[in-house]
């Protein structure tokens, strides 16, 4: 009986490991089609990055008042992404969620890629990049875009170590079972495992460490999210002069980044046919989680709106109106309804929690998340204390120019580029994990 | 022999020495002279604006040109001094003439000035005014506070300056500021005209990608002269002084601060904001020209 | 008919041109202006202002304007001295000077003249002034503070007349600018008494400048004296070098803060890096 339950197992656990190292053998055309197209974006977005060098921000939509623009919103953007490996690999980890196992690899390589373009971005943001050093010789601590700099450093430092940790005993999977991968693969799988070989001590290791960074994780998630709002907060601007600020991204970002796992999830289940570990359940469950997170973003926007709405105090009053009634209005509520309600409204149904569905939804949550920054920077920005007089016509709108446009979507490929590149890599799915649990009780990797 | 002297000082004149003839420069001079005795040369007499007569070796006047402190010097402020405007904004009438002059001596493009006069009207049953706008150099300055790399900094003397050499362009100075009194370099500024290199307390020559803004000419301030807004201002609405010592002048009178400020219940704006600016502002009543619109075509 | 239209039009152009070309041609107007100063260091100068009639009065620099000391016989030259940027020419009279003619009754005329350019007219200017000073004396009695300024004129024969009835300003030398605080006239002795006002900002030991002036008078010109007293407020001296949100240096608060959070966070990574190779050693020793 134990015999045979020992066979099923192996049995088991041979098949995941086929079926989850399948996507790390060279094959397929149209993953290279895929990243040719990335590539040629990222391209464009470099050379609107070298005129922008040549010329200066003036190739931008920025002035002075609009003096932060989409960079700066999709700055916010992509660490709000960056969140989510949080989410996986600490808040369900630690709930004790296990249907979310499967997702922890990929929330973490999302994690990473969007934190190094969000990094790349706020460089791309500045003035004077080739001054950046200043940073490190003139540092004021004071300053709140030294405490981002620190902190991004820091998660992105924690979200390198929690991906490798959780990433040895796979590595070294790859490394015992990946024989006909090239060179570099089979070297990189070598050095990297360590020599792992899943003893008792290696076991002890590991547990203690992955539990240690899931306990870490989740306060310098926080904190990179809640610097970023400070950014805003700490400015004397009536649009961003809210102790609401904090939470309201933080939220807003775990929302965020439950829509782009499930994009991920549809589009690795389908390219990497994978559809019996990212089963419908699991997209199941993602539809509740991303509903739970909705409802708390929605209510830290009331919260954010609410008050200023009610009270009207001069130019906050005029900014809302702005939002609600003026041409920010029809932005505004389209990613209230279609990026905020509308998820809600389809996912408390269980026709909406299938994938497809579930793919649109979490598309519209994206754009809704992507619209949402660019509605929290730039009209603020046009509603200073002082009015906006004296100045050109051109200084009072905002309406990003193609090179903001280019360097924007060159960060999304250069995000989905790092993406592609660690999927082709590293196990999507976490194989020693899913051995372990769907296989009855813990087991030990075979040598 | 006469004739001689004037001869010299002449010369004297016309090395760029003159605008050294205040007291400060007047006493480096002096000095340069002691230290460099053994250069025998002719003596010449000099008068400085404080009404002092030297005598000075006439071979030392050519060295002492006029050039602006150095970065790391114009972190100092001007010792004993804080600096304040005043701006009565009952005489005010749009004549737009410290923003010319400001531009002028800042060589700046007409897209970003340093001074705005902004039209304001605070309820529909006032009437609107014009309210000439520059940095407020704060006491608690919002711009300073956020600046990551110390490019604009605070000193003793008031003033709020940008090193545009250290400036790394991140602009969260503009998006701090409550006042908009920055500008930004977001293309290659206009060749500009200067001998001198650059220095904080002249913001010439501009740089691409850094930011700008009033910095009440602190190389006026060092030759103990005011600002050239001041002196350009047709109606002397604009006041600036030492509020040490307690004095302001527009360019005719002075006054004492605490007494103009008291009687004509000055206010700044935005106080609420803690920022604690250094430029007052005299409520708008009694008019010394009732309120026009601007002419069509100026900006607004 | 069309061609006379068009003879009008050619002949009032041309016309137009030619008056245009007279009127370039007229050369501008330039004036002179010319003051008596006497410094508080008895430093007495002659300061010559040029100025000359474009849209309105501008200064005229690097003119060349000619000194003159004259009586009702004779013209002496004294120096030619160049306008600087702001249109001024000075020129230092000195007591031991043997050009400087002494008129009747103690009276200096002095001429100031400029020739003049191919684009500007000449222009001059006369001025006569007796030499006057001014010496200013300190009382304290309690907690009453005064100032008296005598003004005295030097005769024909060297003696010392006290003037009578001409107003005197006092003031405070501020950073840029004279802060008056008295004006009065002087008495058949030639002096004057003022309070000084109790509330008047010194530097940081309580000393001021104060300054006695007899300004732009026709007969004297102007005359300036000045002393010191520590008679101000002292003033709190400036702290440099502070630490704060808003100063170079941060808060000590924020440091340790900082210095706790990140030792606490990167100990951890470092210790995370230790079990990583602990992890690649312990297999080594199977």
């Amino acid at each position: 009986m134990v015999k045979e339950k020992l066979f099923l197992n192996d049995q088991f656990n041979q098949k995941v490991e086929k079926d989850l190292l399948a996507h790390l053998l060279p094959h397929k055309k149209v993953g290279n089609i895929f990243i040719f197209i990335l590539l040629a974006i990222i391209l464009v977005g470099i050379y609107a990055y070298y005129r922008q060098l040549r010329y200066g921000l003036i190739v931008t939509s920025m002035r002075d008042y609009t003096s932060w623009g989409v960079y700066i919103s999709n700055f916010v953007f992509l660490v709000a992404i960056s969140l989510v490996g949080s989410l996986f690999s600490s808040i369900l980890k630690l709930s004790k969620a296990t249907w979310s196992t499967p997702l922890t690899r990929i929330s973490e390589i999302i994690a990473i890629a969007a934190i190094i373009c969000a990094s790349v971005i706020i460089i791309v943001d500045m003035g004077r990049p080739d001054r950046f050093i200043n940073v490190l010789i003139h540092g004021r601590i004071q300053s709140p875009i030294i405490w981002d700099v620190i902190i991004i450093t820091t998660y992105l430092t924690i979200s390198v170590l929690l991906l490798y940790i959780s990433l040895i005993p796979d590595l070294a999977i790859c490394r015992d079972k990946l024989t006909d991968a090239p060179r570099w693969k089979k070297w990189f799988y070598k050095v990297f495992s360590i020599n792992w070989h899943g003893t008792p001590e290696q076991n002890n290791i590991l547990h203690k460490v992955s539990f240690m960074l899931s306990v870490m994780v989740i306060p310098v998630a926080f904190a990179i999210h809640t610097v970023t709002s400070w950014l805003f907060s700490t400015t004397w601007r009536p649009g961003w002069d809210s102790t609401n600020l904090g939470p309201y991204f933080v939220s807003g970002a775990l929302m965020a980044g439950a829509a782009v796992i499930i994009g991920a999830m549809y589009f690795i289940r389908n390219a990497l046919n994978l559809k019996d570990y990212l089963t419908d359940k699991l997209f199941d469950h993602m539809g509740k989680l991303l509903v739970l997170l909705s409802l708390v973003y929605l209510y830290f926007n009331i919260n954010e709106y609410l008050g200023p709405a009610f009270k009207m105090v001069g130019v906050e009053g005029e900014h809302i109106i702005e939002l609600f009634f003026g041409k920010y209005a029809s932005m505004y509520w389209l990613v209230q309804v279609f990026g905020l309600v509308l998820p809600i409204v389809v996912l408390v149904f269980a026709w909406g929690r299938k994938p497809l569905p579930m793919l649109i939804i979490s598309i519209l949550v994206l754009l809704g998340a992507w619209f949402k920054r660019f509605l929290i920077v730039i009209p603020s920005l046009q509603h200073p204390y002082l009015p906006i007089q004296d100045v050109d016509e051109s200084y009072r709108h905002y309406i990003p120019s193609w090179e903001e446009w280019a360097i924007t979507f060159a960060s999304f490929a250069g995000c989905l580029l790092i993406i592609t590149f660690l999927v082709k890599l590293l196990p999507v799915i976490p194989i020693w994990e899913t051995k372990k649990e769907e296989g009855g009780e813990p087991k030990q990797l075979e040598v | 022999m006469k004739n001689k002297a004037a001869d010299h000082r002449r010369k004297f004149l016309k090395s760029s020495i003159y605008a050294g003839v205040s007291a400060i420069a007047g006493t480096s001079l002096i000095q340069g002279c002691n230290t460099g005795a053994s250069n025998a040369g002719e003596k010449v007499k000099l008068l400085t604006t404080d009404g002092t007569l030297v005598e000075v070796n006439q071979s030392n006047l050519t060295k002492m040109s006029h050039q602006p402190v150095s970065p790391d010097e114009a972190r100092k402020g001007i010792p004993g001094r804080h600096f304040v405007m005043v701006v009565d904004l009952s005489r005010c009438r749009n004549a737009r003439k410290c923003i010319k002059a400001c531009d002028h001596h800042h060589q700046l493009t007409p897209d970003r000035p340093f001074i705005k006069v902004l039209r304001m009207q605070d309820n529909k049953a006032s009437s609107p005014y014009w309210m000439p706008k520059k940095c407020f150099h704060c006491d608690n300055p919002p711009c300073v506070k956020v600046c990551p790399v110390g490019a604009t900094y605070k000193r003793s003397d008031a003033l709020v300056l940008i090193d545009n050499k250290r400036c790394i362009g991140c602009r969260f100075c503009m998006a701090a500021c409550p006042y908009s009194a920055r500008v930004f370099n977001w293309g290659k500024p206009k060749p500009q005209k200067t001998d001198h290199s650059y220095s904080p307390e002249t913001s010439v020559p501009s740089q691409i990608g850094t930011v700008e803004k009033c910095d009440f000419c602190p190389d006026m301030l060092r030759q103990d002269k005011v600002p050239h807004c001041i002196t350009a201002c047709p109606n002397g609405a604009l006041y600036f002084g030492d509020q040490i010592a307690d004095s302001v002048t527009n360019g005719s009178e002075t006054v004492r601060l605490s007494t103009l400020l008291r009687d004509k219940a000055a206010y700044r704006y935005h106080e609420e904001l803690g920022t604690e600016p250094n430029v007052y502002y005299l409520p708008p009543s009694d008019r010394l020209f009732p309120f026009k619109e601007a002419p069509e075509g100026q900006p607004s | 008919m069309k061609s006379v239209i068009k003879h009008i039009l050619i002949i009032s152009l041309v016309a137009t041109i030619t008056t245009d070309n007279i009127f370039a041609q007229k050369k501008k107007t330039a004036r002179v202006q010319v003051g008596y100063f006497k410094n508080y260091d008895k430093a007495e100068h002659l300061v010559a202002t040029l100025i000359v009639k474009e849209k309105r009065y501008v200064p005229l620099s690097n003119g060349v304007i000619h000194f003159y000391s004259v009586s009702d016989t004779s013209r002496v030259l004294l120096s030619k001295i160049h306008t600087d940027n702001d249109g001024k020419a000075v020129f230092i009279i000195n007591d031991d000077n043997p050009k400087i003619i002494k008129g009747p009754s103690g009276v200096f005329t002095f001429e100031v003249e400029y020739e003049g350019n191919s684009s500007v007219n000449a222009a001059k200017r006369k001025i006569a002034i007796k030499r006057g000073d001014l010496e200013v004396s300190f009382f304290q009695k309690d907690s009453t503070k005064s100032i008296e300024v005598s003004a005295t004129e030097i005769g024909l024969n060297d003696q010392i007349i006290p003037i009578e009835g001409v107003n005197i300003l006092l003031y405070v030398q501020g950073t840029f600018s004279l802060l008056n605080f008295g004006k009065e006239k002087t008495d058949e002795n030639g002096i004057i008494h003022i309070d000084f006002p109790t509330d008047m900002p010194g530097d940081t030991t309580g000393v001021l400048t104060i300054v006695a002036k007899i300004d732009d008078n026709k007969t004297f010109g102007t005359i300036e004296s000045r002393g010191e007293m520590n008679w101000g407020i002292p003033i709190e001296p400036v702290k440099e070098k502070q630490r704060g949100l808003g100063d170079t240096d941060a808060p000590l608060w924020m440091v340790y803060t900082l210095i706790i959070l990140l030792s606490a966070v990167w100990f951890h990574y470092l210790y995370v890096i230790f079990l990583i190779v602990k992890i690649k050693l312990v297999n080594g020793s199977i």
